[in-house]
């Protein structure tokens, strides 16, 4: 009789402990006890957002230029020092960069890395503005605060015709998502200055016929899974860039970004990667946006593989806890008007105090 | 008779019922029956996948009490994946401890999504009255259409605990596992529940439930896949 009530017992338990993680995305000891927003929920939020937003910031003319670069960085993990991120936008800045792009674990989920992390996006929003856009003064008086004030001035766009106060300039900072930025309350915190997790970006390289693109991706794969609706709105080619091949654009070159790695680089990296199919998955949805370059960032080591004319890139972690030495962190890649694509490693110097 | 309908009735609440071969086919050559052919059913939900399922067949020959070969195939539907794999295996006791040192080649064509994966997997398991402990390393080679790449070598571990002694003709167990019958894989440790239960003479049911998460080892770990087998076992 004994034996079957602890057998009744562990059963229940067994059965308890089953049903309370079928109802919950949460299945790993460590993921049941450290709360975060489920990655549904997120792709979900940013995609009502990238539908809203699409048309608003989201494309880049480089027609008649010889080439464009942009600024990859990975897994900063923000905390009170803001150097590494100040360094990177400001190479940036000084090699006039078209975009900034960052592949995840932006910072540690606390609220005041987070108020430090846009703080120094606002002084960069700003310097950007400054060197880019014509600055007019709509302050009321002569007061050096008043004119020390970035809110006091508007900033025209002359290409575009658009003019913006200093919180609404479109600086070209994108991010994606990481593990680390959707634990606890990371999501709203990272969602609040980013919005979304999930968006596409255009480059015109050429307005002659036919209007010639370079597409970038971003995607969640911060839960290590995109989940089943950012499966879904990929298979349904929302990122695809038909839309504007339809119309008789033609999509030169994609890149593509991300957080969680594919590719280990070596046997004792034991950062989680993707599940097999998803792995699957991916390389051959890579294949079908024909991605001339992937970025991967999480594992905190640098990785390179070639598949014909598409590169794998994971990023090291320029964050100077990880790494505080000096070292080549940053990757800029050049794109000609020929459509040649070339990368080099970008050094960092900023050491901790 | 009463004990199996004492098991069924514990199984029934959980909805259904679980499985596994190698949880079965771990198990020591009994001295008596040389042979093993076993199947199961399965079906589940993937997040890449959504619904799939499909159908496994096992055999397992014993030359003697320390040396087995033997070979397994699957289709599924849902991911498109075809597996076949031939394994081979060297075990002995010492005390209350067995120990099989298992080699195992096999390989997946996952159509779905044009891959292709060749493994090769040396493991040594530990099984002790309750317990059992799995350590072993795999050689992962993929291809997604003409790209080819081999993972670094990938650690195998697994772990389990059985309610009843591992020789008991019924048990139910709990496992952590970073591998499944048809895939070894990255630190993505999935979990779940097994059971065995004798039918008629030779004849075994056992079962599994598996949860399959993305990203275990972080704050990552989200539910990817969710699935159930269940299977009969034949010995002669």
């Amino acid at each position: 009789m004994m034996k079957k009530i602890i057998l009744f017992t562990v059963h229940c338990s067994l059965f308890t402990l089953i049903t309370l993680l079928m109802s919950c995305e949460k299945v790993s000891p460590i993921g049941v006890l450290v709360s975060n927003t489920a990655v549904e929920d997120r792709v979900k939020m940013s995609y009502m957002y990238y539908q809203d937003h699409k048309a608003d910031t989201k494309w880049h003319n480089v027609d008649g230029k010889d080439e464009y670069t942009f600024l990859v960085g990975a897994d900063s993990h923000l905390t009170t020092d803001g150097g590494r991120m100040r360094e990177m936008l400001q190479n940036a800045l000084d090699h006039d960069d078209l975009m900034i792009t960052h592949l995840g674990d932006i910072a540690d989920t606390k609220p005041e890395y987070y108020i430090l992390l846009d703080d120094i996006i606002d002084e960069y929003r700003w310097k950007y503005a400054k060197k880019y856009y014509e600055e007019i003064y709509i302050g009321y008086t002569d007061d050096p605060s008043e004119k020390a004030d970035p809110e006091s001035y508007l900033y025209v766009d002359s290409l575009y015709g658009a003019a913006y106060t200093i919180d609404k300039v479109p600086y070209p900072f994108y991010p994606v998502v990481g593990n680390h930025d959707i634990t606890h309350n990371g999501w709203a915190l990272w969602s609040s200055i980013f919005h979304s997790s999930f968006y596409d970006v255009y480059v015109v390289v050429s307005n002659d016929e036919p209007i010639t693109l370079d597409h970038f991706i971003f995607l969640d794969s911060a839960s290590g899974t995109l989940g089943q609706k950012q499966v879904e709105l990929i298979e349904e080619g929302v990122l695809d860039g038909h839309d504007y091949e339809k119309n008789g654009y033609l999509v030169r070159h994609t890149f593509v970004f991300g957080h969680t790695n594919i590719f280990r680089p070596s046997s004792l990296e034991f950062a989680s990667t993707f599940p097999r199919e998803e792995s699957f998955f991916l390389l051959n949805q890579f294949k079908e946006w024909d991605a001339r370059m992937v970025f991967f960032g999480h594992v905190h080591k640098w990785d390179y593989q070639q598949d014909g004319m598409t590169e794998y890139i994971t990023l090291d972690s320029m964050c100077e806890a990880n790494n505080p030495e000096p070292g080549d962190y940053l990757l800029r890649v050049h794109v000609k008007k020929d459509g040649t694509v070339t990368w080099e490693k970008v050094h960092m110097n900023y050491k901790k105090p | 008779m009463r004990k199996l309908l004492f098991i069924m009735a514990l199984m029934l609440p959980m909805g259904t019922v679980l499985a596994q071969v190698g949880y079965v086919g771990q198990h020591k050559y009994d001295g008596e029956h040389k042979n093993e052919i076993a199947g199961y059913a399965m079906g589940g939900h993937n997040v890449v996948a959504g619904g799939f399922g499909g159908l496994e067949l096992s055999y397992k020959h014993h030359f003697d009490k320390h040396w087995h070969v033997g070979g397994d195939a699957q289709a599924q539907f849902g991911k498109q994946l075809y597996s076949v794999d031939v394994q081979g295996g060297f075990a002995f006791s010492l005390g209350w401890s067995d120990f099989f040192i298992d080699g195992k080649a096999m390989y997946n064509s996952y159509s779905r999504w044009n891959a292709k994966e060749t493994i090769g997997n040396l493991s040594v398991t530990w099984e002790m009255p309750y317990f059992w402990l799995r350590l072993g390393e795999s050689y992962i080679h993929y291809k997604v259409g003409d790209f080819g790449y081999t993972e670094p070598l990938t650690l195998t571990f697994g772990f389990g605990a059985n309610l009843r002694p591992r020789w008991n003709a019924w048990n139910v167990g709990l496992f952590f596992r970073n591998y499944d019958d048809f895939y070894y894989e990255n630190w993505n440790i999935n979990w779940g529940l097994n059971f065995y239960a004798p039918l008629v003479n030779n004849l075994k049911l056992f079962g599994e439930f598996n949860i399959r998460p993305a990203g275990s080892m972080s704050q990552l770990a989200t539910r990817y896949e969710t699935s159930g087998k269940l299977g009969i076992k034949y010995v002669w």
